[in-house]
């Protein structure tokens, strides 16, 4: 582990880059960004973080826990047993419970009678959901527009007149459960210019009451911070940001494999180019020179198609490629710093070739692989995004920026803002940041110092 | 001693002679692909065949079910004649001969040849490569000695802030925003496509005016990410000819500053601008698919992806062999123009 300590030079280099506060930032900003998205399970879910309830903790994260756990009814169209618990829902009707319990509270005063019974009627009052910052996983369909019209119409086509304003207040439609309550429902719906087809998605349709005009019932819907969802849906009800993180998520860790594995080949093979010489040299840069002349892209691409790849073989059909440029660099670094003296020395002392490879020349040229890291990793970025976009990158439904470019150009699409600037801005922000490392780093690494002339 | 005129000779000569077994290998990788692929040739001839025969019911509908089936006796003989009987060594020589006649067969898709497939896609990727590159370099040739002259000054630094942010945006996300936002939502430019539907008929001037009117968002796509690399290229080269010694001795004669850096420091920091002269050739031909299909631009780059959705393997192959001849050709057109305005450059 010798090595590993740094020389004098390196560590100069890189209080350089300590210094060079645009790349430090953003390096900083970058890095909590990678570490935040680990945890992206905890961020972007639709298990809740923490259920309390009677008293009781549950961790949900960790568990499977049904309906029953806690007395949550199944929606009314399924009655299926052992469903997972609606957390978020979970998490509205304890709400509601909790404020009409506080609100008869001070109706009924100091009476200790009525507020047993009260008690007794809203149990739920004190238990709680914590739920996290995007309470939707990024596979989870949301027709949530369609299943409270639906639910809130089957009570009240059976006469449940009460519970139907309780649905309805519990979603956040006040209007609506107001007008249940007071029984001006009937009269709307009845009227054909406000509800043409007499139900509740008729006065959706018209606009006729405002907080029902508010919910499209298809689809991408637009962002929405009373549903939580923040950057809107996509084309599947899903929500976008929860993909946008979740894409973030596998769009850097593919970046960084590909790059690591593409920088390890380069480096070994670029090495033993410059070191070895001769007819290894040759035969090697036939090889890259065929690698080079093909478009990358698009073999990558008839391979996927051919293929249909899981993220570890795209990796590998990919990485046939990354490891090219950087054995250029390698290779003139090694052979301009084979004939230096340390190395003769190294050699007369009769040290093998790979020691004297790796263990001596290796660190001295490590420069030009630091400084085109960063901008390799912004082609790997570049190229699986692209890819995704073409529809042969991950394999659907995978969370992809790409994947939502290509949604937000569908025709139907077009005019839907937030399908487009989500993705786009969540991949120009992070190559921005990653750019502007490379660009620190390699001028950290690399100073030229120029004459200047006034 | 040899003149330099052979020395470029025999330089030319030995580069065409090793351009030959890249060639070979790269045709033959893709040629192998393309041979072993489900969904290949002879998969794509059959699907052809039924859908011709069962009236392109392969939908599902009606009543009758659609034969796939094909006689045994056609299928061979459509086997002999793609090559597919033979082994591989011999159907790669066939098709090898054949491609060096230029005969890439003929497309799938369109029944035609593929040369003329390909063809007739050139002139709008060869609009399209020739106005980015005049405009890559009209902006950052200029941008690149701006920079160099106000070296570490605001203007510098924020030029430098812009084109890292524009080399970091993706050409075709940006393409997507603007065409959602100024061509959808707000209706100022076309949605896509070359030029608008019968603008042929309209006369010159307004037919010009329809396509120059169609290219302006793509054309910020392709740009957007382009200055960066040459304008630091250009920047950097001229940085280092200011501090060179024959800058200083120029100025210490009593040469004007302007004049020495105008004419002696940027004549000689425009070389490394030669060298990506020959990629341009590659620019013309393939442009980005990400971007001709985020704009419908029917060029060589939007046929070739379609070719590889829709199976089409002759132009797939054709269009494989000609860009790496491109490439290889750009190549060296690149180190010869260095050549040509650097006279120290040797050939060995």
């Amino acid at each position: 582990m010798n090595w590993i300590r740094l020389d004098p030079i390196t560590r100069k280099r890189f209080e350089r880059f300590r210094r060079i506060r645009r790349g430090y930032y953003s390096f900083l900003i970058l890095g909590a960004a990678i570490v935040l998205s680990i945890f992206s399970p905890y961020l972007a879910e639709s298990r809740a973080l923490l259920v309390w309830y009677e008293g009781h903790p549950y961790l949900p994260t960790f568990e499977y826990l049904t309906m029953e756990t806690f007395g949550q009814a199944p929606p009314p169209a399924w009655g299926m047993e052992d469903l997972e618990t609606e957390y978020l829902r979970l998490q509205s009707e304890w709400r509601l419970e909790r404020d009409l319990y506080e609100r008869e509270l001070n109706q009924v005063g100091s009476d200790p009678a009525a507020a047993s019974a009260l008690e007794s009627r809203y149990p739920n009052r004190s238990n709680f959901v914590i739920m996290p910052p995007i309470p939707w996983d990024p596979y989870q369909n949301d027709f949530w527009y369609n299943e409270i019209l639906n639910d809130v119409q089957d009570r009240l086509s059976a006469d449940e007149g009460a519970e139907a304003a309780r649905l309805a207040r519990r979603d956040g439609l006040l209007d609506l459960a107001e007008a249940i309550e007071t029984g001006g429902i009937d009269a709307m719906i009845s009227d054909p210019e406000r509800s043409p087809t007499g139900d509740l998605a008729g006065l959706a349709r018209t606009g006729a009451m405002p907080s029902l005009a508010d919910l499209a019932t298809v689809p991408p819907t637009a962002p929405d911070f009373r549903r939580r969802h923040y950057l809107g849906t996509d084309s599947q009800g899903r929500d976008v940001a929860s993909r946008l993180l979740y894409g973030f998520r596998i769009s850097v860790f593919f970046a960084l494999f590909l790059v690591l594995i593409g920088q390890l080949i380069g480096t070994v093979i670029g090495s033993l180019q410059g070191y070895l010489g001769g007819r290894f040299d040759i035969l090697s840069q036939r090889l890259i020179e065929v690698l080079i002349a093909v478009p990358f892209l698009y073999v990558v691409i008839i391979m996927a198609a051919l293929f249909s790849p899981t993220f570890w073989m795209l990796l590998g059909i990919m990485a046939l490629f990354q490891w090219i440029p950087i054995t250029f660099f390698m290779r003139t670094e090694m052979y301009r710093e084979k004939t230096r003296e340390y190395c003769l020395a190294a050699r007369s002392y009769g040290a093998s070739h790979l020691r004297i490879i790796f263990r001596h020349l290796l660190p001295n040229c490590l420069t030009p692989l630091v400084t085109f890291t960063p901008f390799a990793v912004v082609g790997a970025i570049f190229a699986l995004t692209g890819l995704d976009y073409l529809g042969y990158g991950l394999p659907a439904p995978t969370p992809s920026w790409g994947e939502l470019i290509d949604q937000a150009l569908q025709l139907e699409n077009r005019d839907r803002p937030w399908l487009i600037l989500a993705p786009f801005g969540a991949l120009t922000v992070t190559l921005v940041l990653v750019v502007f490392i490379g660009e620190s780093v390699r001028e950290a690494f690399d100073p030229k110092r120029y004459a200047k002339y006034e | 001693m040899k003149s330099r005129g052979e020395a470029l000779r025999d330089y030319v000569l030995r580069r065409v002679l090793l351009m030959v077994p890249t060639f070979l290998g790269i045709t033959f990788v893709t040629f192998t692909l393309c041979q072993f692929v489900p969904g290949g040739q002879i998969d794509q001839i059959r699907m052809q065949l039924a859908g011709a025969g069962g009236g392109g019911e392969i939908g599902g509908g009606g009543g009758a079910s659609v034969q796939l089936e094909i006689p045994e006796e056609q299928l061979a003989r459509l086997s002999e004649y793609y090559g597919f009987d033979d082994p591989l060594p011999i159907a790669y020589a066939t098709w090898l001969w054949d491609v060096v006649r230029l005969d890439f067969g003929e497309s799938f898709r369109y029944s035609e040849p593929v040369l003329r497939v390909i063809a007739d896609r050139l002139p709008v990727s060869i609009y399209y490569g020739l106005l980015t590159a005049f405009f890559t370099y009209g902006i950052c040739i200029p941008l690149g000695i701006l920079k160099a002259i106000k070296h570490r000054t605001n203007i510098d630094n924020f030029t430098s802030i812009l084109i890292f942010v524009g080399y970091a945006i993706p050409g075709f996300a940006l393409g997507a925003v603007l065409s959602n936002l100024l061509a959808v939502r707000f209706e100022i430019f076309p949605l896509g496509g070359f030029q608008s539907a019968g603008a042929e008929e309209l006369g010159p001037l307004a037919h010009a005016r329809d396509i120059v009117w169609h290219s302006i968002l793509p054309l910020i796509a392709y740009l957007v990410s382009s200055f960066a690399v040459m304008t630091m290229l250009m920047k950097n080269s001229l940085i280092e000819n200011m501090s060179a010694d024959y800058v200083k001795t120029a100025l210490a004669k009593g040469l004007s500053w302007r004049r020495t850096i105008f004419v002696h420091a940027l004549r000689n920091s425009l070389i490394p601008m030669a060298t990506s002269v020959g990629s341009l050739l590659g620019i013309f031909l393939t442009g980005s698919f990400l971007i001709e299909r985020v704009f419908n631009i029917q060029g060589v780059g939007l046929l070739s992806f379609e070719a590889i959705q829709a199976r089409d393997f002759p132009v797939v192959l054709g269009f494989l062999v000609i860009s790496s001849a491109l490439l290889m050709v750009g190549n060296l057109v690149s180190d010869l123009a260095v050549a040509f305005v650097d006279p120290r450059v040797r050939f060995e």
